[in-house]
């Protein structure tokens, strides 16, 4: 008897040792006591599938269909590709009538409170890293790294831009900016440019 | 006729059952203590194909979540930024564009590179409920639970690592009682906002305004309580109507 306890006193500070405490790191996926469905062979976001060739979960739309909810391309878009079947050759998509920047915002866009709100956050969401919260060039990143002057949005130069020429330059990128086609939806680019308007005539250039 | 069995096994029983007893009650506390996800998921901290410091971009930058995390608002699943959103800022030329740590993405996207091969980062999911529970990141976070509910202090994790159990009993904690997790919607992904933060006279004039009740009235019942997130949740369930679903389709569909 004596012996049995002296043992589990001794097994018990060993096996405690090598439990450890509650949230201590490691690396090791993490240890599952019944696993039953918790993994199950379906296609999940962004992950990985066996079944497919290359092994992305993710699948391309088959060529000539359209997701519910998107509009197939325009005849005669040069640029229209196979995943393109969204982009119309209309101005809310593109921000250009034929080959010219279009001025002023599509009908589709209504300007009014909502739509300043909305491009406040996303302006500060995505734009202020780098041109700063107020337009100015001036963002977070330009104070760490000497990277290339980041274009000062309210100065004369982009104030006197017209709208589909902003928008045009979120969708496609400029210089060393990359597009934003894939994080900002159409509204919120619209949203964006109507925001910059508004920092533009604050800033009194 | 002498006795079959000696003094000593009179206890053997009773000392059996002693010992059975004792190991019985060890074994139970270490599965008390480790077979739950508070043991086995939390400190989870895996290696990352490239080593993504949330604290420096979240915390000291002081990026919004929504910069990379962009459809989180959205969709069930948020979003993983694909390779073009970490080549907005270090592609060639940019931000530590020759970092060897870089050295996967640069795979992934730059069509120069002698190593290029268009294969997306494998980045390793950390935070996951079985594939039987479902869990919507768009319904919390338009209703005003914050990242840092289910994943914690991430602008403060160099490594970001496993904070919170996701259990179900700790999912129930918070359909209960959603008070204490709700806070306004523009501070969604302010990590570190505290009841401090929020202006009680705007507060107080946007919850008369949902739920037409006079500032006078709503002052009146607050009277001699705390400000606290407690508070300020109790306010935004009534104003917002939150009714967390505890049933099991809720989440088990």
């Amino acid at each position: 008897m004596r012996w049995f306890f002296l043992i589990l006193a001794i097994a018990s500070i060993t096996v405690a040792l090598a439990i450890g405490p509650r949230g201590e790191k490691f690396s090791t996926p993490p240890f599952m006591l019944f696993p039953d469905m918790d993994n199950q062979y379906k296609v999940k976001a962004q992950k990985p599938s066996e079944f497919f060739e290359n092994g992305q979960g993710a699948r391309v739309p088959v060529e000539g269909t359209v997701p519910f909810g998107y509009a197939p391309p325009k005849e005669g878009v040069s640029a229209a590709g196979p995943l393109d079947f969204s982009r119309g050759d209309d101005y809310l998509n593109t921000g250009l009538f034929g080959d010219f920047y279009g001025k002023g915002f599509p009908g589709e866009i209504k300007l009014d409170e909502t739509l300043l709100a909305r491009g406040k956050e996303r302006f500060r969401i995505s734009c202020s890293p780098c041109h700063g919260m107020s337009g100015n060039g001036a963002g977070i990143v330009s104070k760490y790294w000497a990277i290339p002057p980041t274009a000062n949005l309210v100065d004369p130069r982009v104030k006197s831009m017209p709208e589909g020429q902003i928008f045009w330059t979120i969708t496609h990128g400029k210089g060393l900016m990359g597009p934003y086609n894939g994080v900002l939806s159409v509204k919120d680019r619209w949203a964006i440019v109507a925001y910059l308007r508004g920092l533009q005539a604050a800033s009194g250039n | 006729m002498g006795n079959i069995f000696p003094r000593w096994t009179n206890l053997l029983a009773i000392k059996v059952l002693v010992c059975l007893g004792a190991l019985g009650t060890c074994a139970i506390a270490v599965a008390w203590y480790s077979w739950t996800p508070k043991y086995t998921r939390v400190g989870y901290m895996p290696q990352q194909p490239i080593p993504f410091d949330h604290s420096l971009h979240a915390g000291q930058l002081g990026m919004d979540c929504r910069y990379c995390h962009s459809q989180v608002e959205n969709s069930p699943h948020s979003n993983i930024p694909a390779a073009q959103v970490c080549w907005n800022c270090h592609g060639p030329g940019k931000v530590k564009s020759d970092s060897p740590k870089l050295e996967p993405l640069r795979q992934a996207m730059d069509t120069n590179y002698e190593k290029y091969t268009g294969q997306p980062i494998e980045w390793v999911q950390l935070h996951k409920v079985p594939d039987y529970a479902h869990f919507s990141h768009q319904a919390h976070v338009n209703r005003g639970v914050s990242c840092v509910e289910c994943h914690g202090r991430i602008d403060e994790m160099p490594v970001v690592y496993h904070a919170k159990p996701l259990s179900m009993s700790w999912c129930l904690d918070c359909h209960r009682d959603p008070g204490k997790v709700l806070r306004p919607l523009d501070q969604i992904t302010n990590l570190k906002w505290g009841a401090d933060d929020l202006d009680p006279e705007s507060f107080y004039a946007y919850v008369a305004g949902k739920t037409k009740v006079s500032v006078e009235d709503l002052k009146k019942s607050d009277q001699g309580k705390a400000w606290d997130r407690e508070l300020i949740g109790a306010h935004l369930q009534k104003a917002w109507s939150v009714h967390p679903p505890q049933d099991c389709a809720a989440c088990h569909y």
